[in-house]
C-alpha cells in the first residue's frame, strides 16, 4: 500500500506522521537488537563462506533501477547492492573512499578533487572513468530528467571538471559545508550504456549495468527482483550467491511469509513487534533488531495563521500535547521524545535541550498572555472576535489519528477547538506545499548532514522551499547561513546547537518524537551490522551478510 | 437486426467521447501534482521554477487542458496511450503486463463460480423449500457477507503459515522457471488456489440465487407442465427444457460480469501479490499517473459498453421471442 514518504533533500523524506506504514523510524545513533547492539555472530571461530540465497522483502515494487531516476527506499535498497558510490559513509558516519582512491579539498573549499581507482570496471567489463561521473552529474542536473531528489543537493555546484580520465573535480559556487554530503550521494552510472538512446525509457533502466559486488539478474514486475554476486568485483567479493527482493505489500501477509520461511527479514509494525513475534519459535528463528533512524514526527503550525503567528501560542500548543503519554500508549515506551530538528544522536543535536513538558496550566497562562481568552463566555477562547478554532490536517494513518485526537482532547479542556481533517495523500501534500493549512501532523526523514536551511530559513517558504509553516526568525536565519559556511566540525556544532536552543524558545513546530524501526532478521543470516543510519544506508551496509560458514574454506 | 446493431454501434462513439471528456477533466482537475508525485509528493526546495517548468513541459502539462485533451484524443486513434509519468514505459505495455494476471484470476474465478453455482441453483430450485435449499442459501449468504481481506488473511495463516499446504504469496515459486513444464504449471495452480477461492466464494450466493430464480420461473411454465403430463423422464425435463431456458437470463448477467473480468480486485491483488489491473489502477491514481489512469478508464468504459451490446445481441439470438428493430 502507499507510503507517504517524501524527500527532503535526497534520501530525506517527509512522511505524514509515521504515515501509512504505521512505523516511523527515528533519529539516533542508538541501535541494536533487544539485548545489545552487536551483530548476530556466527558460531565461534566460524568464518564466512560463499554461497546461499536470501530473500528480502520490499514493500512496493521498484519503478526503475536507473540510479539517477530512482525515488523510493526500495529502489535505493536494491541499487545499493548494484552500485558503488564515489565516497560513502561508514558505520561511524565517517567518509570512506569506494570508487575513489582518495580526495582533496582546496583551501578555499571551492574545489573538491576526487581521484578514482584505476582498477574499477562496470559489470560488462568496461572501465569506470571520470567521464562516467561527469555523464552522471550531467543527467542529474538536466532539467528534463526527473532527478529532483538528487539535483537538490547540487544547487550550489558550479560545474564538474574531468582533467583526466581518473580525476573528477566538483567546483562549487561558494564555500558550502554540505558539499561532501552531496558528493556522498553520487553513484555513477555507465555512460557507454546510458549515453545512447532516450534516457527516460532506456532498456537499462530495468536491467542495469552496475559497479557493485552484486549484478542484476532478473526483474519480474510486481513479483520479485533477483541479483547475483559479481565475481569479478574490484573490491572484497560478497558471500551470498543471490539476493531476491520479494514484493509483498501487505504487512500481515509478509509476517506469515516470514514465519513460513518464505522471506528472511522484514520491517514489522509496533503491534506485530509486541504481540505477534514473541513466541519461543519465532525468537529462536529470528533476531529482533530495533534501531533509530534519522527522522522525527512533528506537528506543524502555520506561522502565518491568526492563531499561530504568536510564539507563545505555538509554545502553548506544545505544552498541551502530552507526548510522554503518546509514547506510552502508542509506542509502548519505544519512541524517544525530541526537542529539535536534528538527528537525535548526531553532533548537531543539543542534548542539553530537554523536550518541553506536558503542562496544560502553563499553556493556558500563555494563551491568556497572548490575548486568547474567552471574551464572549461561550467556552471557546477568542481574540478580536476570532474564535480559537483551527483545522488539523492529517493523512490516513492510525497513528496520526491518535495524535490528532489526543491534541483535540487536551485543547478542548482549555477552550480551543480542533477540527480534524483527514485527506488523501496527494491532496494532503498539495495543501501542505502551498501553505494552505492551519496545522498538520507530519514527519521528516533527515540527511546525515544537519543543514536544515531549506526547512526553516525564512526565504524558503512555499512555493520556493520546504518551510511550509512559514517560520521566520532572524536569528535562526543568520545561524543557518553561518552553518553552511562553517567547515570546522566543533564550530559548526555550536552553530546548530544555537539553532536548536532558539527553536526551543521560538518553536516552528511541536517536535514530537522519533520512533525506532523494528526488523526481525532470520538467525541463519550472519554479519548484520546496525549503523546510526540503520542496517542498510551505510558502507558496506548489508552487502557482506552471509549464511554459510566454514573454518578454512578458500575464496572461490 | 443489422440496422439495430449498426444503430447501437453508432451510439457507442458519442458515449465513449463523453466518457473520455468527463474522465479527462476529473483526472486533471483532481488535487495533486504529477510532477510533485514523482518525487513522493514534494518538490525539492532547491529545484528552480525553471526546472519545474521543464518537468511540466516534459510531461506536456504546461498546455491548457483542452489542448491536452485534443492531443490525447488524437493519439488515441492510433491506440497510443502515451508513456507512464512514473516509469516512462508505454502505457499499453504496462497494461499488457498486468492484464493476463487479472484475466487469469478472474477467468478462473468466474469458471469455478459458474461450475458451482449453476448446479447449486438448479438443485435448490428443483427442491425448493427443502433443507438443502434453505441451509445452502443461508450458508452462501453467510459467505457472501464475509469480507474478502479477512478471509484471505485467515486462509493464508491457516493453510499457508500453519499447515504449509499452500503457498502464501505470489504467482509462482521463486525459481519456478527451472522446474520444467508440468511442475511449473502445477506450481502456478497451487498459487492460484487461495486467491481464486477468495475471489469466488462471495459471488456464489449471488449467482446460484440467480440461477435458482430463473429456474423457478421456467418450472412454472406450461411447456414444463406439459412435458411432465406426457410422462417425460424428469431428468430430460430438467436438462432439455428447464436448464436450456434458464441460460437465457444468464446471458444478460454475463454481459454485466464480463467487464468485471478486466477490473481487478485491488485488495486481493495486494494481499496475494498478483500484480494485476486493480493494483495498477490504484497505484496510478495515488501517483497521479494521468496516462495510465486515462487509458484504464477508457479501456474499462469501452469494455462495459461493448459487452452490454454483445449481451443484448446474444439475448436476441438465444431467445427467438426477442427481436430488435
Amino acid at each position: 500500500m502507499p507510503d507517504h514518504r517524501r524527500t527532503r533533500h535526497t534520501m530525506t523524506t517527509l512522511r505524514a506522521l509515521a504515515l501509512a506504514t504505521a512505523l516511523c523510524a527515528a533519529a539516533t545513533a542508538g541501535c541494536g537488537n533487544r539485548s545489545s547492539d552487536r551483530a548476530a555472530p556466527a558460531a565461534e571461530g566460524a568464518r564466512p563462506a560463499p554461497g546461499g540465497t536470501i530473500v528480502r522483502r520490499i514493500e512496493a515494487d521498484c519503478k526503475t533501477l536507473n540510479w539517477v531516476l530512482f525515488t523510493t527506499t526500495y529502489e535505493n535498497e536494491v541499487l545499493s547492492y548494484l552500485y558503488d558510490k564515489l565516497i560513502d559513509l561508514d558505520r561511524n558516519l565517517e567518509y570512506v573512499p569506494v570508487l575513489a582512491k582518495d580526495w582533496e579539498i582546496s583551501d578555499d573549499h571551492l574545489r573538491i578533487t576526487i581521484h578514482l581507482r584505476d582498477d574499477i570496471h562496470w559489470h560488462d567489463g568496461v572501465p569506470i572513468t571520470s567521464h562516467d561521473v561527469k555523464f552522471t552529474m550531467d543527467r542529474v542536473m538536466d532539467p528534463l530528467v526527473p532527478a529532483i531528489n538528487k539535483r537538490g543537493y547540487f544547487t550550489r555546484l558550479d560545474h564538474v571538471e574531468t582533467p583526466d580520465s581518473h580525476t573528477v573535480v566538483f567546483v562549487w559556487k561558494e564555500p558550502y559545508a554540505p558539499a561532501m554530503a552531496a558528493i556522498q550521494q553520487i553513484a555513477p552510472i555507465p555512460e557507454h550504456v546510458y549515453g545512447k538512446g532516450d534516457f527516460l525509457t532506456h532498456p537499462a533502466n530495468r536491467a542495469p549495468v552496475g559497479s557493485g559486488p552484486f549484478r542484476f539478474e532478473k526483474w519480474k514486475t510486481g513479483q520479485y527482483i533477483s541479483i547475483v554476486r559479481y565475481d569479478d568485483y574490484h573490491g572484497q567479493k560478497a558471500w551470498l550467491d543471490r539476493i531476491i527482493f520479494r514484493v509483498i505489500e501487505d504487512n500481515a501477509v509478509a509476517l506469515s511469509a516470514l514465519r513460513a520461511g518464505e522471506i528472511d527479514e522484514m520491517r514489522v509494525t509496533q503491534i506485530q513487534w509486541e504481540r505477534q513475534t514473541n513466541d519461543p519459535d519465532f525468537e529462536s528463528r529470528f533476531e529482533k533488531y530495533y534501531y533509530y533512524m534519522p527522522s522525527y514526527n512533528y506537528i506543524g503550525w502555520n506561522n502565518r495563521s491568526v492563531w499561530f503567528r504568536d510564539r507563545r501560542v505555538r509554545l502553548a500548543m506544545t505544552l498541551l500535547f502530552d507526548r510522554e503519554s503518546i509514547n506510552k500508549k502508542i509506542y509502548s515506551g519505544f519512541a524517544k521524545l525530541v526537542s529539535g530538528p536534528f538527528y537525535v544522536n548526531s553532533w548537531a543535536y543539543d542534548k542539553s535541550v530537554k523536550p518541553h513538558p506536558y503542562d496544560p496550566r502553563r499553556a493556558a497562562k500563555l494563551l491568556d498572555e497572548a490575548g486568547w481568552t474567552d471574551h464572549d463566555g461561550d467556552g471557546i477562547r477568542d481574540r478580536d472576535g476570532v474564535k480559537f478554532e483551527f483545522e488539523l490536517l492529517i493523512t490516513a494513518s492510525n497513528i496520526a489519528q491518535q495524535f490528532a485526537q489526543l491534541l483535540q482532547e487536551s485543547c478542548r479542556k482549555v477552550g480551543v477547538v480542533v477540527r480534524i481533517r483527514q485527506l488523501e495523500g496527494a491532496t494532503f501534500f498539495d495543501r501542505i506545499d502551498s501553505g494552505q493549512f492551519d496545522a498538520c501532523a507530519l514527519a521528516w526523514q533527515l540527511d546525515p548532514d544537519p543543514d536544515v536551511y531549506d526547512t526553516f530559513h525564512s526565504s524558503m517558504v512555499p512555493p520556493k522551499g520546504l518551510n511550509h509553516v512559514f517560520y521566520s526568525n532572524a536569528r535562526v536565519d543568520s545561524l543557518l547561513e553561518a552553518g553552511r559556511r562553517e567547515f570546522d566540525r566543533e564550530r559548526r556544532a555550536s552553530i546548530y546547537h544555537a539553532i536548536h536552543r532558539e527553536m526551543h524558545r521560538d518553536p516552528p513546530y511541536t517536535f514530537v518524537n522519533t520512533v525506532p524501526e523494528k526488523r526481525p532478521i532470520s538467525r541463519r543470516i550472519h554479519g548484520v551490522v546496525i549503523s546510526p543510519l540503520g542496517p542498510f544506508d551505510f558502507y558496506p551496509g548489508a552487502r557482506y551478510w552471509y549464511i554459510n560458514t566454514g573454518q578454512d574454506v578458500a575464496r572461490p | 437486426m443489422i440496422t439495430y446493431t449498426l444503430r447501437r454501434l453508432s451510439y457507442l462513439v458519442p458515449t465513449l467521447l463523453g466518457i473520455t471528456i468527463v474522465t479527462f477533466v476529473i483526472v486533471n482537475l483532481a488535487p495533486g501534482d504529477p510532477v510533485k508525485m514523482i518525487n513522493q509528493g514534494m518538490m525539492d526546495s532547491r529545484v528552480s521554477p525553471e526546472a519545474y517548468q521543464g518537468m511540466l513541459h516534459l510531461y506536456g502539462l504546461d498546455r491548457p487542458i483542452h489542448e491536452r485533451y485534443v492531443i490525447w484524443l488524437r493519439r488515441l486513434f492510433t491506440l497510443d496511450f502515451g508513456t507512464s509519468f512514473i516509469d516512462h514505459r508505454p502505457v499499453l505495455r504496462i497494461i499488457g503486463e498486468r492484464l493476463p494476471v487479472t484475466l487469469a484470476l478472474n477467468g478462473a474465478s468466474l469458471f469455478v463460480a459458474l461450475l458451482l453455482s449453476i448446479p447449486l441453483g438448479l438443485y435448490s430450485a428443483l427442491r425448493q423449500g427443502s433443507r438443502f435449499d434453505r441451509l445452502g442459501g443461508t450458508i452462501l449468504y453467510m459467505l457472501y457477507s464475509l469480507p474478502e481481506f479477512w478471509v484471505a488473511l485467515l486462509l493464508i495463516m491457516l493453510l499457508g503459515e500453519k499447515l504449509h499446504l499452500l503457498p502464501i504469496h505470489g504467482m509462482e515459486s521463486i525459481g519456478a522457471r527451472y522446474m520444467g513444464g508440468a511442475a511449473h504449471w502445477l506450481d502456478r495452480l497451487r498459487h492460484m488456489i487461495l486467491p481464486v477461492t477468495c475471489l469466488t466464494y462471495g459471488s456464489l450466493a449471488y449467482l446460484s440465487r440467480f440461477v435458482r430464480g430463473a429456474t423457478l420461473e421456467v418450472i412454472r411454465q406450461d411447456y414444463v407442465r406439459t412435458a411432465r403430463a406426457k410422462g417425460m423422464e424428469e431428468r430430460r425435463i430438467v436438462m432439455r427444457h428447464v436448464f436450456k431456458n434458464t441460460l437465457i437470463p444468464l446471458i444478460t448477467l454475463l454481459g454485466l460480469l464480463l467487464p468485471t473480468m478486466f477490473s481487478g480486485s485491488v485488495i486481493l491483488e495486494y494481499i496475494f501479490g498478483w500484480p494485476g489491473i486493480g493494483a495498477l489502477f490504484f497505484d496510478s491514481v495515488q501517483a497521479r499517473d494521468y496516462p495510465v489512469v486515462l487509458a484504464l478508464s477508457f479501456i474499462t468504459a469501452t469494455i462495459v459498453l461493448v459487452s452490454t451490446l454483445v449481451a443484448d445481441l446474444l439475448y436476441a439470438w438465444a431467445d427467438p421471442r426477442v427481436t430488435y428493430h
